[in-house]
C-alpha cells in the first residue's frame, strides 16, 4: 500500500567511498506523523533525510512524495515546497530577519506586499516579537537563531518538514523549550515532520513514532511506549535502555530521603 | 616652471590617457575571464590546483618578459593566419597585463567561495535556490569583500605594470620613465612615476570604497566609488572617440637613447609642419624597432646602416659605406617593402678617439698611427667593446696591441681619458662628449670599423606617400656629425640639459 503513503521510501541505497551508508531502506509515512530518526553517528540517518529532499541523491531505489517520483520535479521547486531546518541554521548573514523569512516566498515569486505580513505572522508563529523583523542575525542568541530558522522553514507553508538535529547545539532549557513549542506548531498546521536527532529522550518525548537506523538499515519502527516496552534488537535496546536508566537514577535520587 | 618639468607636464596627458585605458581594459578582461574561472573551479578540486598553479606560474615571469614574449607571439599568429593582428602596441599589452592580472582575482575569487560558511551554503540550497539563485543572492554577496580585494590587488599590480608597455610600443607613463632614465632627465622619471603611483592610489582608494560599501551594505559607497571609476575610464575614452573619425597618424618610432628621441621629435616636427598628425613610439629595443617598421606598426625612424647589414640581413662583410647603403635599398625594399629614404649625414659607429692635444703631440691622426704607438699607450673602453666584433676587426686589420685596455662604464671611460689614466677610448661617433671633451676620432683607412650611417626608414606604408618623403627629405645629408654631436650633448650634459624637442629644434634651426 506504498503508494497511498505520504512519504514512501523504497529500497533507497547510496554509497560513498565503498561503504553503504543506505542499504535498501523502506519506509513509509502517513500525513500528519511525527517520526524521529534516530541511531549512532554514522549510521545513515542524516543522508536518509536528504534523499527526500534531493540534498542527497541515491543510487537506487525512490522517494515517492504524495505518490510522486521527486526526482520528478527539479530539485529547486521541490525544496521550496518542503521546509527544511539543520543544527548549523545557516541564516544569511547579510539579510536581516524579514528578509531570511521571506525568503522561499521572494524565490517563488510571491509580491513584496504580502511578504512582509506573511512575516509578521511567522514571527509570531514562532513567538518572536515584530521588532524582530529589521534585526541582523549576527545579534540573535542561539535559541533566537533558530526560531528565525523555523520561521523561514514554515514561510512556503510546507506540509512536510525535514529536520536534522535542529535543536543540537542549543543549551538544554531551550532545546526543550524550543523541542515542545515545535511540537505544538506540528500539530497546529498538521505539518508532516522527519526529525533526525541521536538524542533518544529528545525521540521519546516528541515523536510518535521512532525509527532506529543502524550502519545504514532500518533496525527498529515503532512507537516510541511499544520501544521503551523492549525490543529484539540487541543494539536498539541499548540505545532506548540510556535515557530509561538516567531517568531511574533521577528518580531515585528524588525518593531519597 | 622648470623646463624639464613643464616638458614631462606637457607630455602627459596622451601618456596618462593611454595609460589608464590600457590599465582600465587589463583589469575589465581579468575580471571577466578570471571570476567565472573561480567559481566554476571552486568546487572542481581537480582543476583548482592546476589552475591556480598556472596563473602563479605566469605571475613569476617578468612583466617586462611577458611584454616582449608577446611580440614575437602575435607576429607569429600574424603569419600563420594572416589575422593583420598588430603586433606592437596595445594589443600585446593588453594580453600580457591581462594574464597578469588574472592571478590575484582567481585565487581571491577561489578562496571567497570555499570560505563561506558551509551552513549558509546548505541552508541556500535547502530553501531552494538555483545554482544562479545562490551565486547571486549568497556567494557574491558574502565573497565580495575577498573578491574585490582581488580586484585592488590586480588593480595596483596592473597600473605599475603598464608603465613597461612602452617597451612594445603603447604609450603610457612608462614613456616619461624610459626615456627621462636614458637622457638622466630625473624631473621627467620622478613625473612619470608619480602620476602611475597617484592613479594606482586613486584606483584602489576607489575600489576601496567599493569594498567598503558591500562590508557595510551601504549603496551611496558602492555607488560613488563604481561611478568615479566608469567617469575616469569614460574621461579617457572621449578623446580617442574623437580622434578616430580622422585618418591614422604617422607614428614615428624611436630605439631608447638621447640621439634617436631627438632625430624622431625632428622628423616629427618636419611632418607636423606639413600638415601629418604623428604619434611616437618610443625606447623600441633595437630588434623590435624594424620588424615594427616592416609590419606597419610604426611608419618612419632612423636606423644605422651597419645594424641593418648584420641584424636584418645577417651580413658578416664590411663593404665600403656606399656600396653598403645601395645593397641595403634594394634588399630592403624588395623583400619587405620597406624604403630607405637616405642617409642624414653623419655615422654612429665604434670610433677610436683621444684628446687632441695628445694625438697631435704623438702625431696620430688616423688608426694606422696609432699602431705604432699602441704599445706604449692604454685603452679605455666601455664594457662590452673588448668582446664586439668591431674591435676583433680592427685590432686584426691594424695590428693593435696596446700596453693596457681596460673596461669602463661610460661616463668613468671619458674621466679616466681626461685624468690622464688612459690614451685612447672607443667612442660613439656620434655621441656629444667626444665634442665637449675636444677628442680626435682617429680615421680609419682601411675601412676595418662597419658603417654605421644614420638613415631615414620608411614602412611600406609610408614608403608610397611621396608628400611624406618631401617632408623629410631636407634633413637628408643634412645633419653633419659635429651638429648631431652638439644636439646629443644637449641633452646628455649634466648641467643646463635641454629637452631632446628642444635639441631637435635646434637641429632643425639651419635646415629649411
Amino acid at each position: 500500500m506504498a503508494g497511498t503513503d505520504f512519504l514512501a521510501l523504497e529500497g533507497v541505497a547510496k554509497s560513498r567511498g565503498g561503504r553503504r551508508v543506505l542499504d535498501d531502506v523502506r519506509l513509509s509515512v502517513p500525513a500528519g506523523a511525527f517520526v524521529a530518526l534516530v541511531g549512532p553517528s554514522g549510521s545513515g540517518k542524516t543522508t536518509l533525510l536528504k534523499t527526500i529532499n534531493r540534498l542527497v541523491e541515491p543510487d537506487s531505489g525512490i522517494v515517492r512524495l504524495d505518490g510522486a517520483d521527486v526526482r520528478a520535479t527539479p530539485a529547486p521547486a521541490l525544496r521550496r515546497r518542503i521546509g527544511y531546518a539543520f543544527q548549523g541554521i545557516g541564516l544569511f548573514p547579510h539579510m536581516d530577519v524579514a528578509e531570511n523569512i521571506g525568503i522561499v516566498p521572494f524565490l517563488s515569486g510571491a509580491p513584496a506586499a504580502g511578504r512582509a505580513a506573511r512575516v509578521a505572522e511567522l514571527l509570531d508563529l514562532v513567538a518572536l516579537g515584530p521588532d524582530f523583523a529589521a534585526r541582523a542575525p549576527r545579534t540573535l542568541s542561539g535559541g533566537q537563531a533558530q526560531r528565525v530558522g523555523l520561521a523561514r522553514a514554515l514561510a512556503a507553508r510546507p506540509s512536510l518538514m525535514l529536520m536534522d538535529e535542529p535543536f543540537g547545539a542549543l543549551d538544554p532549557l531551550t532545546r526543550d523549550e524550543l523541542g515542545r513549542a515545535y511540537r505544538a506548531l506540528h500539530d497546529r498546521l498538521g505539518l508532516t515532520t522527519i526529525m533526525v536527532t541521536h538524542d533518544m529522550t529528545e525521540a521519546l518525548l516528541l515523536a510518535d513514532r521512532i525509527v532506529v537506523l543502524v550502519d545504514g538499515r532500518i533496525r527498529a519502527d515503532a512507537a516510541p511506549a511499544a520501544l521503551l516496552a523492549g525490543h529484539e534488537d540487541e543494539a536498539v535496546r541499548h540505545l532506548v535502555a540510556v535515557p530509561r536508566l538516567q531517568a531511574e537514577r533521577i528518580a531515585a535520587l528524588g525518593a531519597r530521603p | 616652471m622648470n623646463p624639464s618639468l613643464a616638458s614631462a607636464v606637457a607630455d602627459l596627458p596622451p601618456l596618462l590617457r593611454g595609460h589608464v585605458l590600457l590599465s582600465g581594459a587589463a583589469i575589465l578582461i581579468a575580471i571577466a575571464i578570471g571570476l567565472p574561472l573561480a567559481f566554476w573551479a571552486a568546487g572542481r578540486a581537480r582543476v583548482r590546483m592546476p589552475l591556480v598553479g598556472l596563473a602563479g606560474l605566469v605571475q613569476t615571469i617578468p612583466a617586462l618578459a611577458l611584454l616582449a614574449l608577446f611580440y614575437p607571439a602575435l607576429l607569429m599568429l600574424d603569419r600563420a593566419t594572416g589575422a593583420r593582428l598588430p603586433a606592437l602596441g596595445f594589443l600585446p599589452a593588453l594580453i600580457a597585463l591581462s594574464l597578469y592580472a588574472l592571478l590575484p582575482i582567481l585565487r581571491n575569487g577561489i578562496a571567497a567561495l570555499q570560505g563561506l560558511d558551509p551552513s549558509v551554503i546548505e541552508a541556500a540550497d535547502g530553501v531552494g535556490m538555483t545554482r544562479r539563485q545562490r551565486l547571486l543572492l549568497v556567494e557574491l554577496p558574502l565573497g565580495a569583500p575577498v573578491i574585490l580585494a582581488g580586484i585592488r590587488t590586480a588593480a595596483v599590480w596592473t597600473i605599475g605594470a603598464a608603465t613597461l608597455a612602452t617597451t612594445v610600443g603603447q604609450p603610457s607613463l612608462g614613456n616619461l620613465i624610459f626615456s627621462g632614465l636614458q637622457t638622466e632627465d630625473w624631473v621627467r622619471v620622478l613625473t612619470g612615476c608619480a602620476a602611475s603611483v597617484a592613479l594606482a592610489l586613486i584606483a584602489d582608494g576607489l575600489l576601496a570604497l567599493v569594498e567598503t560599501g558591500v562590508a557595510l551594505r551601504s549603496k551611496p559607497r558602492i555607488w560613488i566609488g563604481a561611478g568615479l571609476l566608469a567617469l575616469g575610464l569614460a574621461a579617457a575614452l572621449l578623446p580617442a572617440a574623437g580622434a578616430s573619425g580622422q585618418s591614422r597618424p604617422i607614428v614615428v618610432g624611436a630605439k631608447n637613447f638621447s640621439e634617436q628621441y631627438i632625430l624622431a621629435s625632428a622628423m616629427s616636427d618636419r611632418l607636423r609642419a606639413a600638415g601629418y598628425r604623428t604619434e611616437r613610439r618610443d625606447d623600441l629595443g633595437s630588434a623590435v624597432a624594424y620588424r615594427a617598421l616592416a609590419a606597419g606598426d610604426i611608419d618612419v625612424y632612423v636606423d644605422y646602416t651597419g645594424t641593418l647589414w648584420t641584424n636584418v640581413l645577417g651580413r658578416r662583410d664590411t663593404p665600403p659605406a656606399d656600396e653598403m647603403r645601395a645593397e641595403l635599398t634594394r634588399r630592403l625594399a624588395d623583400r619587405d617593402g620597406v624604403r630607405l629614404l637616405g642617409a642624414l649625414g653623419f655615422e654612429n659607429a665604434y670610433a677610436l678617439a683621444m684628446r687632441r692635444d695628445r694625438a697631435k703631440a704623438l702625431g696620430i691622426a688616423s688608426i694606422a698611427d696609432l699602431a705604432r704607438a699602441a704599445p706604449r699607450l692604454t685603452l679605455a673602453s666601455d664594457i662590452e667593446f673588448l668582446s664586439r666584433p668591431e674591435w676583433r676587426a680592427v685590432a686584426a686589420a691594424y695590428g693593435l696591441r696596446f700596453a693596457a685596455a681596460r673596461s669602463y662604464n661610460p661616463t668613468f671611460m671619458y674621466r679616466a681619458l681626461t685624468d690622464g689614466s688612459a690614451d685612447v677610448v672607443s667612442a660613439f661617433s656620434s655621441d656629444g662628449r667626444v665634442a665637449a671633451l675636444d677628442l680626435v676620432t682617429l680615421a680609419d683607412p682601411k675601412h676595418a670599423l662597419p658603417n654605421y650611417d644614420a638613415v631615414i626608414l620608411l614602412s611600406p606604408r609610408a614608403a608610397k606617400d611621396r608628400r611624406l618623403a618631401a617632408a623629410l627629405r631636407p634633413l637628408i645629408g643634412h645633419i653633419p656629425i659635429v651638429r648631431m654631436r652638439e644636439a646629443n650633448f644637449m641633452v646628455d650634459r649634466d648641467s643646463g640639459k635641454k629637452t631632446p624637442a628642444e635639441a631637435a629644434a635646434w637641429l632643425l634651426s639651419d635646415i629649411h
